[in-house]
């Protein structure tokens, strides 16, 4: 498995949304601030441990929906609204990830890990889904595929397919080559599905 | 293993009258099935070992699964005249029934959950009110607690600010005393009961005693049911499921002074049913 998971493609997260997301095991919220800054927290408020992915997106902060407090880009507490007075101790903090986007897909790893995000310069974003299936039904589908950690390419259609586990499922978020190709790699993407999703009932 | 402190405490398991004769209400209590039904004008939960101890108050059956403690608390103002006695109906929620005895003791959400009913912004703030535990009924108090509020009840026109007591009757059961729009001198009484049915899942029963004599039933019912299934959207997304008894796992302010206290005095009572002990 890889250390950089894609959560999603540039395209589906504007400013000023907030969406639940996956690093493995572990629940994230990641938002994009007004000014389109991306980040991604573990998704529990320090407060009493509410998603934040279920918060809402003011300026270049994201509020905790249960009593509102508001987090910086850095993951720190800005505000209490029951105690407006008061400047939050620095300690109080989300559980910070690095989110980086390159290729029009959104990355995240844990704050410790120095390499770069994978390099997908060049290629096309397409379009993420969820395949209700796990991997072994997905490779039994795409036999030709040739699978580098989490990236899947496969050559015969200039297709590439970066892979997330997530609670729901395993996340595909799509990429092509020949940017003419994306509405002929959407509809396959729609037949992988329903092969792997039939052949994993089977 | 279910701690004798846990089985000591009285539940409850249904409304009263909506009980019918055998099977009745198949229910769980503390992850064990039960059935509330009539025999006669008796009531009677039976479990898998045998009938458990009844009593019957505020509209709804209460069971004990061991050998009960003490009575069940009192709420005088049920047999106050003039006051009318609501029973809403139970809501699922897949939470632990501490969180949800939690969440109503909270005052500092109003303005974010229950947006322009129960709160508003920039009303946001909590000033300091008291918080103790009465030694003499064992009970968790706080008074003196003000909020402001668009639209405090269904019989509020406008926005006032809210005088409110918070009572801690029972380990899953709190009760409310609230500043009455139609009757100053008095307090409108709104209860949850809460039925464990398991550590991460409950059944939460809202009732109240008001001075409202003009507000159909169903509204009224209807406002309660509102604000608790916007409850419900947090109860069954905060993490971890299970209400964290030990300090460090999460981070309470001066307007969480309830909390602390409910979360103390379950830890010195050991009524840690739907509780986690060690920090995860
Ligand atoms: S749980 Fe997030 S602000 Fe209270
Ligand atoms: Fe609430």
């Amino acid at each position: 498995m890889s250390i950089w998971i894609a959560n999603g493609l540039s395209q589906d997260l504007p400013p000023g949304v907030v969406m639940a997301g996956a690093w493995r095991g572990a629940e994230l919220a990641i938002w994009r601030s007004a000014s389109g800054r991306l980040s991604a927290w573990g998704d529990r408020c320090p407060h009493r441990g509410m998603r934040l992915s279920h918060g809402f997106v003011r300026g270049e902060t994201l509020s905790c929906i249960y009593h509102g407090w508001v987090y910086g880009s850095d993951g720190g507490c800005r505000k209490i609204p029951a105690h407006p007075a008061m400047v939050p101790p620095a300690t109080i903090k989300a559980e910070v990830y690095q989110c980086v986007e390159a290729g029009g897909v959104i990355w995240v790893a844990p704050a410790a890990v120095e390499s770069d995000a994978p390099d997908l310069a060049g290629l096309t974003p397409v379009r993420s889904v969820t395949l209700r299936a796990d991997r072994g039904a997905l490779a039994r589908v795409l036999a030709g595929a040739v699978a580098e950690g989490d990236l899947w390419r496969v050559p015969a259609l200039g297709a590439v397919l970066a892979l997330q586990d997530r609670a729901e499922g395993l996340g595909l978020h799509a990429l092509c080559h020949d940017a003419a190709q994306r509405v002929a790699v959407s509809r396959w993407l729609d037949g992988v599905l329903r092969l792997a999703e039939e052949g994993a009932l089977a | 293993m279910i701690a004798a402190a846990v089985l000591n405490e009285w539940y409850p398991v249904a409304m009263a009258a909506m009980v019918g004769p055998w099977p009745g209400r198949a229910t769980t209590l503390l992850g064990h099935d039960i059935n509330v039904f009539s025999e006669g004008d008796k009531i009677i939960v039976r479990g898998a070992g045998g009938d458990l101890a009844v009593t019957l108050a505020y509209g709804h059956v209460w069971a004990c699964p061991g050998t009960p403690a003490h009575d069940l608390f009192p709420v005088p103002e049920a047999a106050q005249p003039g006051r009318r006695l609501v029973d809403c109906g139970a809501v699922r929620v897949k939470c632990s029934p501490l969180r949800a005895v939690e969440n109503f003791l909270d005052i500092a959400h109003f303005p974010f959950v229950h947006t322009d009913v129960l709160g508003a912004e920039p009303h946001t703030e909590v000033g300091r009110y008291e918080v103790q535990i009465r030694e003499d009924s064992d009970e968790v108090w706080a008074t003196k607690v003000h909020f402001y509020q668009p639209q405090a009840a269904k019989s509020a026109a406008g926005g006032i600010v809210t005088e409110y007591m918070y009572r801690v009757a029972a380990s899953t059961s709190a009760v409310l005393y609230k500043t009455c729009p139609n009757n100053p001198d008095e307090w409108d009484v709104i209860g949850i009961f809460v039925q464990p049915l398991t550590e991460e899942l409950c059944e939460v029963w809202p009732w109240m005693a008001l001075f409202d004599d003009t507000t159909p039933q169903a509204d009224l019912i209807q406002f309660q049911q509102m604000i608790f299934l916007q409850d419900r959207s947090i109860l069954e997304n905060q993490i971890p499921r299970l209400l964290p008894l030990d300090p460090g796992k999460e981070i309470p302010t001066q307007a969480d002074l309830t909390s602390i206290a409910y979360r103390r005095w379950l830890k010195r009572k050991g009524l840690t049913y739907g509780a986690q002990m060690v920090a995860a």
